[in-house]
């Protein structure tokens, strides 16, 4: 009999501590399970997107753009103007009487200059390309920042919100940049860093002092890694973590049908596209690019493979990025499946036949091995003898970055305002990744990038989107829907940029 | 690797051999491992005609069907693009045999010559070998293997080359014992005093010897070929896509894991049973053929 | 003796060498350009090039490899590319996540192997031997990594007994988790987190260590099978010496020794397998961390633990070289 009893009993405590070690997560405390980590105590030596979420909200950036209002709007910074006599001149007003968590001390235009001469001269930063259209930043007084660039630019937002990293002039010349970063990370954010363990987790604490944290915000966050999907998935099934992010397309239907979670879909600003550098042949005939843009049945794709999560792209950007035109992509720049134009397109172009490779990451972007496994035969059928490649991913961006690979698959991210990214992949000069060199795509991004009336702006982008499809250096496939598996027990809408804010979080009583 | 203990067994008596019979060979271990990869080598062989379908043919509508067992066409379901996974098991066999019986072969060749040499020559011969094989050894097995793929590539070429370059010492190991024991004996001396060169002597008189120890050592070898090509393309580091193999089919599945279970499900088994299969075969063989290599345990590395 | 032992690890250094080399030389010449993979996507040239710079990058293969060698020699593995700190500070935290692992492994291994082996081997071609070697093949037939899979499908996915990936919970380990979590965790009187470390250790465990239970089983069995003839064995049961006595003092102790040997010399593959297996269970270790350093070129720290996986290896394989030289007496004094 004592056996028995004891199993029994021994059975109980077995299950009562894994119940408890469910229930370890409620309250006020919110768990994140993310995909990235951040690998190092100074904030200025990432460039992930995590990073620049948590930095944003534990030291603080000038502003971020609000996708709720489509536009941006200012954090530390509460208004701006562009000087109308010289558009290389702007200027950044910044909120008063802003305390500092721990100390109280206000944010003053110093710390503002101090941080843009820290991201271009800290031997680890990784954030130079986030300034690196300003060609000098200087204190007019207490509370304004003069920003001066080197070239007219429209665009300057898109770097400089989000990403440029304010942090305290005094703390790191008393403290020195080691023990500054590792210690006294105190910001102007409404988040205080409580714990960082690098390629680990996060651990964030309100600081109720800040004025733009309310009660039902989370008390603590915590980001923790969590690379594998089936990970996430299953910790927020057993309610170890609340918010889940990146879930699969396969595993959408998962966290639909679970009782403590949803899914919640957004758009994302990742656009993924089909890359072909006419520095090699037989990509140099515009005609075989132009036709492998219409023998990708794209539909079929998004419906089968990605589960209907992701939103096919007419033109570069889609309904979340800055100056998306609705109208005009539907007229001008859909690019309709038609294998029957494509094999004339294929012939017209005067293509042998040769054998041509298609080189993809694995397991990069979602489902990028079967995706682009699923475009072989559409290429086949229009006459284009392809064949898959899927190199390791260090192999293959060393040679995407030096320009020797000819046809690959390829997603660009942190796409909001398309102009940077534009002019990277498609400007002459940008970058080798496709090598292309077109006039009047030259001229259409020249123009936008000076005109800084939005609507004017928005009409020269999309003259810049027309000229690059024609010139089709890459066929714009879609922007995958980002799905976040959130918690019943908050309320949360996930930003497309993926980052996570805890003032966007309300934890339910 | 395990096997050098038998290196060291070889100082002992060798019991007497056998005859060569078939009743021995009808042990359980024997015919339950031969039927297994009996089975391997005819649906390798044969897939062209056993496959139900083209293995690469997609079909994007019936895209992660669950098997239809007999019920439908797609006996055992279909992948993310909607190919057949029996056809592919079938032709991802028939890339497993060919690897496997490739880097068995390579490995045995380059082992068997190396330790011959090395045991017959001795001197500095033997001592540069064997600091060869002790740095090949000394690396851990897989590290070995991914540095090479990462270094040159995907291809079949590769992967047999990343193979090959830890699997030849067993058989050197060994090939030196027997080459070490036997260039002392008088009829060496007598081969030699007619006038028979070096190269004739170790392959009429060393390598026949080695024949039995060889077998057991290449049927562990193919088992952990199989498993260590698996591995590699699990980690995305073998063949190109359009090969299909059963390790990249697992890594594949893996992505579908609690959604779509049979891609990442029959893989694997065929992996498992025939890794078994090859096991008990060896095991057998190895009872049979050459008992001193009993205390060893298994080949598995 | 001592002489022996000498000889022997002066022995092993240059094979050390010669293998840091090899990978040094493999990983520089292997394509990826680290500053390119772990600077952003939309980094100028120019930061790409003061990256490389700064990490020496830019000087001659020659140099590099003459700057790298001495460093090692003078116990100096570099600072990670990633990381920003010491390769033996990055490494050291995640090393302890592996050894956990693997000694778990090891007593998974031997607990279910040793007693198998010993029923199978004391009673040939019983039910107990069937059973036994029905154990021992599938635990060497069985990739790790496919096992491991299977084992979260089902045990963590369907059942949910058990944790399906990591090391600990938050919130339970309490910072505890970084170095021997559940040892730790025992000592500090926290049975919440040591509980929590168990649950998460089990199924890699099981995972890594059914290999290894495969071969000490069928070690063990074949050992006992020729020691069971031994004469002291009939004289001790002449003696009336219990059956289970004899089986488990005589024939176990005499059995040990090439089960120890094999088991040893296998704990090489462990290591290796470990690698995998970190990446399928998503385990703090340093296997995981060699994969993500292999994937970002981050070359100080892919060295960094080769030479310490080499190290671990050649220490191991020596130990056991040792422990057989002092029990057979031929090998220790012969050549």
């Amino acid at each position: 009999m004592s056996w028995k009893r004891s199993a029994i009993a021994f059975a109980a405590v077995v299950a009562a501590l894994g119940a408890n070690a469910q229930r370890a997560t409620a309250g006020g405390r919110v768990a994140i399970g993310v995909t990235e980590t951040i690998a190092s105590y100074d904030p200025y030596a990432d460039s992930v997107s995590l990073a620049y979420g948590i930095w944003c909200q534990v030291l603080g950036c000038l502003g971020v753009y609000d996708f709720s209002k489509s536009d941006y709007v200012g954090m530390l910074a509460e208004s701006w103007e562009v000087d109308k006599a010289d558009p290389t001149i702007w200027t950044f007003h910044l909120r008063h009487g802003l305390k500092r968590q721990n100390d109280g001390k206000e944010l003053t235009a110093d710390d503002v200059v101090f941080s843009f001469n820290r991201v271009n001269t800290d031997p680890a930063s990784q954030q130079k390309q986030n300034v690196a259209p300003v060609k000098e930043m200087s204190a007019v007084d207490k509370y304004t920042v003069r920003v001066v660039t080197k070239e007219p630019t429209a665009s300057l937002l898109e770097y400089l919100f989000d990403r440029f990293i304010i942090t305290g002039k005094d703390l790191y010349e008393k403290y020195g940049a080691n023990e500054a970063d590792r210690k006294y990370l105190w910001g102007w954010g409404p988040y205080k860093l409580k714990e960082l363990q690098i390629g680990q987790r996060i651990v964030l604490e309100k600081d109720s002092a800040n004025p733009q944290v309310k009660p039902e915000n989370p008390d603590t966050i915590i980001f923790t890694i969590m690379r594998e999907p089936e990970q996430r998935v299953t910790a927020l099934l057993n309610n170890e973590i609340q918010v889940a992010e990146f879930i699969p397309p396969q595993l959408a239907q998962r966290v639909r049908e679970a009782k403590n979670a949803r899914l919640v879909e957004s758009s994302s600003v990742e656009i993924m596209f089909l890359a072909m550098s006419p520095k090699h042949r037989p990509w140099d005939n515009v005609k075989l690019r132009q036709a492998v843009c219409y023998a990708i049945n794209r539909d079929a794709i998004i419906k089968s493979i990605l589960a209907g999560q992701a939103d096919r792209l007419d033109g570069p950007i889609g309904p979340a990025q800055y100056s998306y035109d609705a109208n005009y992509a539907k007229t001008n720049l859909y690019i309709p499946y038609d294998p029957a134009k494509a094999k004339e397109l294929v012939k017209e172009s005067g293509y042998t036949g040769e054998p041509v490779d298609l080189y993809t990451p694995v397991g990069r972007y979602i489902d990028d091995k079967e995706v682009t496994q699923a475009m072989i035969p559409m290429l086949n059928a229009v006459g284009i003898n392809a064949r898959l490649r899927t190199p390791e991913w260090a192999t293959l961006w060393a040679d995407v970055q030096k320009g020797k690979t000819a046809f690959y698959y390829m997603g660009r991210g942190s796409v909001v305002d398309p102009s940077p990214a534009l002019s990277q992949y498609f400007e002459t000069g940008g970058s080798p990744r496709i090598g292309l060199s077109d006039p009047s795509i030259d001229k259409a991004l020249a123009a936008e990038r000076v005109e800084f009336d939005p609507t004017s702006r928005k009409k020269e982008l999309n003259v810049a989107f027309k000229a690059i499809e024609d010139a089709a250096p890459a066929c714009f496939m879609w922007s995958h829907r980002m799905l976040h598996g959130i918690s019943n027990t908050i309320e949360f809408e996930p930003d497309p940029t993926g980052r996570i804010f805890g003032t966007h979080i309300v934890v339910k009583q | 690797m395990a096997v050098d203990v038998a290196v060291a067994d070889a100082a002992r008596p060798v019991r007497a051999r056998r005859r060569f019979a078939i009743r021995p060979l009808l042990k359980p271990k024997i015919v339950l491992g031969g039927a297994i990869v009996l089975t391997l080598i005819v649906a390798g062989a044969l897939a062209p005609w056993l496959a139900p379908f083209d293995p690469n043919a997609q079909n994007l509508d019936l895209a992660l069907k669950p098997p239809q067992w007999l019920l439908g066409p797609h006996i055992l379901g279909t992948d993310a693009v909607g190919r057949d996974i029996l056809a592919r098991l079938f032709y991802g066999a028939r890339v497993s045999l060919v690897i496997a019986v490739m880097v068995v072969l390579i490995s045995g060749v380059i082992g068997v010559t190396l330790g011959a040499i090395s045991g017959y020559f001795a001197g500095i011969v033997d001592f540069l070998i064997q600091k060869l094989v002790e740095v090949v050894w000394a690396f851990p097995p897989l590290l070995l293997a991914i540095a090479i793929m990462a270094f040159l590539g995907q291809g079949l070429r590769n992967l047999i080359l990343a193979l090959v370059m830890q699997r030849w010492i067993s058989y050197c190991r060994v090939a030196r014992g027997q080459a070490l024991s036997l260039r002392t004996r008088e009829f060496v001396d007598a081969a030699r005093a007619l006038g028979a060169s070096n190269t004739r002597i170790i392959v009429r008189h060393i390598v026949p010897n080695l024949f039995q120890s060889a077998v057991v050592i290449g049927t562990f070898a193919m088992a952990s070929a199989i498993i260590s090509e698996a591995a590699l393309s699990f980690l995305g580091l073998g063949v190109p896509p359009e090969i299909p193999t059963w390790g990249s089919m697992l890594a594949d599945g893996r992505t579908y894991i609690s959604t779509s279970w049979w891609l990442a499900l029959f893989p694997g088994l065929c992996i498992f049973f025939t890794v078994l299969g090859i096991n008990l075969l060896g095991d057998g063989l190895r009872d049979l053929l050459d008992p001193r290599l009993k205390r060893s345990g298994t080949g598995m590395g | 003796m001592a002489g022996y032992l000498l000889r022997r690890v002066i022995g092993t250094i240059p094979v050390i060498l010669l293998i840091t080399s090899l990978v040094f030389l493999l990983i520089h010449a292997a394509p990826g350009d680290p500053a390119d993979l772990l600077l952003s996507d939309q980094a100028t040239s120019q930061d790409i090039a003061e990256a490389r710079h700064r990490w020496g990058l830019d000087q001659p293969f020659y140099v590099q490899y003459s700057r790298f060698i001495v460093n090692v020699l003078k116990g100096d593995f570099g600072t990670s590319f990633r990381y920003s700190d010491p390769v033996i500070t990055v490494i050291g935290e995640r090393l302890p996540a592996t050894v956990e692992l693997a000694i778990v492994s090891l007593l998974i291994a031997i607990a279910l192997g040793l007693p198998l082996g010993v029923w199978a081997g004391a009673k040939p071609n019983s039910w107990a031997d069937n059973l036994g070697s029905f154990f021992g093949f599938f635990g060497i037939s069985m990739p790790n990594f496919w096992f491991g899979i299977m084992l979260i499908l089902v045990v963590a996915g369907y059942l949910n007994w058990l944790p399906s990936s990591g090391r600990s919970t938050y919130g339970i380990a309490r910072g505890s988790e970084t170095g021997f979590y559940i040892v730790a965790s025992l000592l500090a009187g926290n049975f919440l987190a040591a509980w929590d470390g168990v649950r998460h250790i089990i199924l890699p465990a099981v995972a890594l260590g059914t290999n290894m239970m495969g071969i000490i089983m069928r070690v063990t069995r074949s050992a006992v099978l020729e020691v069971m003839h031994e004469d002291f064995v009939r004289t001790a049961r002449a003696k009336g010496v219990a059956e289970s006595t004899v089986l488990w003092r005589h024939v176990l102790r005499n059995a040990l020794v090439p089960v120890i040997t094999v088991a040893g010399l296998e704990l090489g593959t462990l290591l290796s397998g470990s690698i995998i297996v970190e990446t399928v269970f998503a385990w703090p270790g340093s296997g995981s961390l060699l994969i993500s350093a292999i994937e970002s070129r981050d070359y100080p720290l892919i060295t960094g633990t080769v030479i310490i996986y080499t190290l671990a290896f050649v220490a191991i394989n020596f130990m056991i070289d040792i422990l057989y030289g002092f029990v057979d007496p031929r090998i220790r004094f012969g050549k």
